[in-house]
């Protein structure tokens, strides 16, 4: 019986179409103010290299500021879109094998409504 | 906003400084404006080009926090909407099971709390601040503190002969407490006691927005939302209403989004691709996308919040009430805290750790530690027990919808089919664990 109403909650829909309003899309609402040079660095890239199988910071990084580089076998830092929050350094790098520093001042991401 | 020409200026004109404030946030600038109103010589130093533009929350503030330290504040600051109705939803993938509370109490002066963009509000307060005497200091980053032995007793900033002396510094610099961290005050932020938000701002004309939130004219609603749109990592998603804007986001527990190698964007266009959720922001054109961590260790993942010449408020201290939603007010209460302690100790002439516990122990009496300790054990909970935002929702939809379907069934079978549902999801001891687990944790 039971099995009937959870087969009838199943046949729900449940499939969302995905994501098709991009992490692109959205960084390009936001006003930037990059810096010549980067604020946030990789430690160790052997690391990223042998140790870190999943690439955490690709999928952790709100803003996609980094990208696995199959050809170069390492990790990118497109620091320009950074929005500061802080993610790499907490945790979303599990091996702590990010620096992230705030960019200097004046730098960076400015919020408009925030 | 201000003259971030030379850092030595500002301390030769006014003299030297009774105490530096690093981050023009809600705890920077109550703490200014309650010292300039003390008659101290306060300086804040920004970072942004403008106090405000580095921030961002939900977001609502509350009245009476807010008040404590800007008076009717209503009736000058730049705010959206004063919020009438909280909703509580429990979302599957294709239905809501809602609380919600409204009132017109909420409607009228001296109102409950407010949707605002912090980027706009902490501008206004910090022209405040400015009024009462504060010095404000932006596009200027505090690089590290300057120490004698263990005592802190200015900063270095990024600026050309950047350091700046005083007798105290308040470290109101944040989430990421860099400077905290070098003070030997906090350990840092841990992945299990922090989650991250992320949030954009959709417009919606205001007359379309009234009509379809149901909204009288300048009234505002607010709706939490937990379910399976975190796809089963702990979190909650958000919705406000802004005068022609709605904010939307998700905050999930960091260290459960990184386990799961989840993806806070993609949560984001799950939670606004849910049916309920969907119909009400149909249409509405996205302005602006954030990313901000919320400190939500409660009582046991704040920093030392003193030492010999420094103190920590706000989110840097973390001090944000993650049940409730609040963090605003209690970065105003602290940062109010810290200035009256400072200004206290002026009058002592001394500022080490022992005269500055003051601060600890006013905050053990108010309302913010209360608070704190009363929820405690929310986080860690919340992240063992992953089953209340995926299967719990979905058994609660499950059990409504059935009551609610006429079919061939009578109802008795019903209510024994419900009964059967949920015993073999949760067997009734593990139920009964949740139950008194959850009222032991949230009481």
């Amino acid at each position: 019986m039971s099995e009937e109403l959870k087969k009838r909650l199943r046949s729900d829909n449940r499939d969302w179409t995905p994501p098709n309003f991009g992490i692109t899309d959205k960084l390009g609402l936001t006003k930037f103010k990059p810096d010549a040079e980067s604020h946030l660095s990789v430690i160790n890239r052997d690391v990223c290299r042998k140790s870190c199988r999943r690439k955490y910071c690709t999928h952790t990084c709100p803003a996609q500021v980094y990208r696995w580089e199959e050809e170069d076998a390492s990790i990118s830092i497109a620091f320009e879109g950074c929005l500061e929050c802080g993610t790499c350094r907490s945790g979303g790098c599990p091996y702590d094998n990010i620096e992230m520093r705030y960019p200097r001042g004046g730098f960076g991401v400015q919020y408009r409504f925030g | 906003m201000s003259t971030p020409a030379d850092i030595s200026t500002a301390a030769t004109t006014t003299g030297r400084f009774d105490a530096i404030i690093v981050g023009g946030g809600p705890a920077g600038l109550s703490a200014a404006c309650t010292l300039a109103d003390g008659g101290a010589r306060v300086v804040v130093i920004e970072r942004g080009d403008w106090p405000g533009s580095k921030n961002m929350m939900g977001g609502l503030i509350f009245s009476q926090p807010t008040s404590q330290v800007a008076p009717e504040f209503w009736k000058k600051a730049p705010l959206e909407r004063h919020i009438t109705r909280r909703e509580m939803w429990l979302a599957t993938g294709e239905s809501v099971l809602k609380a919600g509370y409204e009132s017109t109490d909420f409607g009228a002066e001296p109102y409950n709390s407010f949707s605002v963009f912090r980027s706009r509000f902490d501008k206004w307060l910090a022209g405040e601040a400015r009024a009462k005497g504060a010095i404000i200091i932006t596009e200027t980053l505090v690089e590290d503190l300057l120490m004698e032995g263990d005592r802190v007793v200015g900063v270095r900033t990024g600026r050309p002969e950047g350091d700046l002396e005083a007798d105290v510094v308040i470290l109101c610099e944040g989430v990421n407490p860099f400077l905290a961290e070098k003070a030997g005050l906090s350990k840092g932020v841990k992945p299990e006691s922090v989650a991250l938000a992320v949030k954009e701002v959709l417009a919606l004309p205001k007359e379309k927005l009234e009509d379809r939130f149901s909204l009288d004219e300048g009234n505002g609603a607010a709706y939490e939302v937990v379910g399976e749109i975190t796809a089963g990592i702990p979190g909650t998603g958000f919705i406000y209403t802004n005068r022609d804007t709605v904010s939307i986001g998700v905050g999930v527990i960091l260290k459960d989004m990184v386990d799961q190698a989840g993806e806070a964007y993609a949560l984001l266009e799950r939670f606004k691709k849910q049916p309920q959720v969907q119909r009400l922001i149909q249409g509405a054109s996205p302005r602006e996308y954030a990313a901000h961590l919320i400190p939500e260790g409660g009582y046991h993942g704040m920093p030392k919040l003193h030492g010999n010449g420094v103190l920590v408020a706000g989110d840097a201290a973390g001090m944000v009430n993650a049940v409730f939603t609040e963090g605003a007010n209690l970065a105003l209460l602290s940062g109010k805290m810290a200035a009256e302690t400072v200004l206290r100790a002026r009058d002592c002439g001394s500022f080490d750790a022992i005269t500055l516990s003051h601060y600890r122990d006013q905050l053990e009496q108010s309302i913010i530690m209360k608070d704190l300790k009363s929820f405690q054990n929310v986080t860690p909970f919340l992240s063992s027990h992953p089953h209340f935002f995926t299967m719990y929702p979905e058994l609660a939809s499950a059990a409504v919808k059935e009551l609610l379907t006429v079919d061939s069934l009578s109802k008795a079978d019903k209510l024994h089919l419900i009964i059967k549902l949920v015993r073999s999801q949760r067997p009734a001891r593990k139920l009964m664990k949740d139950l008194y687990d959850s009222w032991r944790t949230f009481s």
